[in-house]
């Protein structure tokens, strides 16, 4: 908790020679607030585009001009904005008349709306916001420039905001955060006594901890095996490990089941009141058999949150969007291959079926 | 080149028949093929075991028999596979450095060149070649999405639609 209040830089030194045990102590019982990672319209200054805009000679004729304006030369993309502000009226984007360049706008009125030939006492070209306001502190940033049409989402504002999880989810979060480190720390003090954090935050292995937040118990738990296998990074090992709890998977990894034995001892005692295991898997048939819906079994990860050390790859942060999990968590950015925050934010990608939230700031 | 595709596809097929999402896949080194898969994620339940994810399995199992340097082993491996990999399987090729994909037809919801090239991320890019014998690959495609994944469980929207036809 005091870590919070230190200046950055003091933070960071004390990071390298935390010890990992320290480090997995100070991830569990901090209070700080994690932060969403939000796509580029919310984090990005505003972008604008240039249009021309007239100003109106007779302000009593302005409702029956965005009348006919909005029927023969209708905004399309800039639907977000009003038409008019005082006098002045939204004419069109300046790129449709870059297609005929010799034409001025008073010329280009002309030709599509030849009644509003006389309406206008002059022109000019400014620049307004090309996407539509997304959060409240975007819509007065936009208003002060022109008014926009803004729907607020109450929700978007919370994920936005630094107080998005209550404490006792604070604490969940960490603690499954927690348990990831610990996985890591578990293997590496077979190989080396006197952990740091140094020796987890400079390498590129990574522990998963899959949770089903319904029932509040890790289904699957896995530690990166990269080094023998270059596709079982741990989160391609969790999905498979979460496979094994439906009466699948594909790996046959050390550890037949989704949570290793002797780990998952290791976890409890210091853990001691975490729960382990997933709701039971139930097969098409018996679903039929038994009238339930196909909620009532669990369905690769989706509603099942995923804590991870480190940034997820590219292909893992995919793996994790076909499996559909619901919620990815990480502590430490992966800036030469994370796909999440660093390199790319995959989980943003508009056109892609399936959309988790991602969660980081556990430092 | 057509034969390689060929047999993808003929994987694909195989794919079809087991009611999974139809793709196939070989990899071939001189003009020898050392690997091939299809699509299991229904069989295994793991949505990652695409048809080039299980074939990188078998070469890592291939060279870890044989004691052949798996990662000098990929890159003269050229890629026959009857959909643009996904995201995910186009991260792995291209951490393997593969030599070469050639695709049979795009993949517009997952594909790690059209939905979100990939090629952006990484300093090594293989050699990416489209459209052999796509007419073909989006058939496959075509038959199974007519019909449902037997594993997914059943979307509101699906079953609304449903009701209106019935």
């Amino acid at each position: 908790m005091t870590e919070v209040k230190e200046p950055p830089t003091k933070k960071a030194k004390m990071a390298e020679t935390t010890t990992l045990e320290n480090f997995i102590e100070n991830i569990k019982n901090s209070k700080k607030n994690l932060m969403a990672i939000l796509s580029d319209e919310f984090t990005k200054p505003t972008q604008f585009t240039q249009v021309y805009v007239g100003t109106v000679n007779n302000v009593q004729e302005l409702s029956k001009i965005i009348t006919t304006l909005n029927d023969k030369m209708p905004l399309k993309e800039l639907q977000h904005l009003k038409r008019a502000r005082k006098n002045e009226v939204i004419l069109c984007s300046v790129q449709y008349l870059n297609t005929q360049p010799q034409n001025s706008i008073q010329e280009y009125i002309e030709e599509n709306v030849y009644e509003l030939k006389d309406a206008f006492k002059y022109f000019k070209v400014t620049g307004l916001p090309a996407m539509p306001p997304k959060l409240k502190k975007q819509q007065q940033e936009f208003s002060r420039v022109w008014s926009c049409n803004f729907h607020p989402n109450a929700y978007l504002e919370k994920l936005y905001g630094d107080q998005f999880f209550s404490i006792n989810e604070l604490m969940e979060h960490r603690c499954y955060m927690a348990i990831a480190f610990e996985i890591a720390n578990y293997y590496l003090s077979k190989l080396k006594s006197n952990l740091l954090v140094s020796d987890v935050s400079e390498s590129s292995l990574n522990a998963t901890v899959v949770v089903d937040p319904t029932i509040k118990s890790i289904v699957a738990i896995s530690y990166d095996n990269r080094e023998n296998h270059p596709t079982q990074h741990s989160a391609m090992l969790a999905i498979d490990n979460v496979a094994k709890t439906q009466n699948g998977g594909a790996w046959n990894t050390a550890d037949k089941s989704a949570i290793d034995n002797e780990l998952q001892s290791h976890i409890q005692k210091k853990f001691v009141n975490v729960k382990f295991g997933a709701r039971n898997y139930l097969t098409k048939e018996v679903l039929d058999e038994q009238k339930k819906n196909a909620s009532e079994s669990p369905y690769l990860c989706t509603g099942y949150y995923i804590y991870l050390i480190r940034e997820p790859c590219v292909m893992c942060s995919m793996g994790l969007v076909h499996a559909r999990a619901n919620r990815v968590f990480f502590c430490f950015n992966n800036n030469l291959k994370g796909a999440l925050s660093s390199k790319t934010k995959l989980h943003c990608v508009p056109s892609l079926n399936h959309h988790f939230e991602v969660f980081t700031d556990f430092l | 080149m057509v034969d390689f595709m060929k047999r993808a596809l003929e994987l694909a097929s195989e794919a079809l028949s087991a009611q999974e999402v139809p793709v196939g896949c070989v990899f071939v080194i001189n003009s020898e093929i050392i690997a091939e898969s299809r699509n299991i994620v229904n069989a295994t339940h793991n949505p990652t075991r695409h048809a080039e994810i299980n074939c990188i399995d078998s070469v890592i199992e291939h060279c870890k028999t044989n004691d052949i340097d798996y990662m000098s082993y990929f890159k003269n491996v050229t890629v026959y596979v009857t959909v643009e990999p996904c995201i995910m399987c186009a991260a792995a090729l291209s951490n393997l450095m593969v030599k070469e994909v050639v695709y049979g037809c795009a993949n517009d919801r997952f594909g790690g060149k059209t939905v979100l090239d990939i090629s952006n991320f990484y300093e090594y890019n293989y050699n990416l070649v489209g459209n052999l014998m796509a007419n073909e690959a989006m058939a496959l495609l075509k038959q199974f999405y007519k019909g449902a994944n037997p594993n997914a469980p059943e979307s509101k929207v699906k079953k609304d639609k449903t009701l209106t036809i019935n």
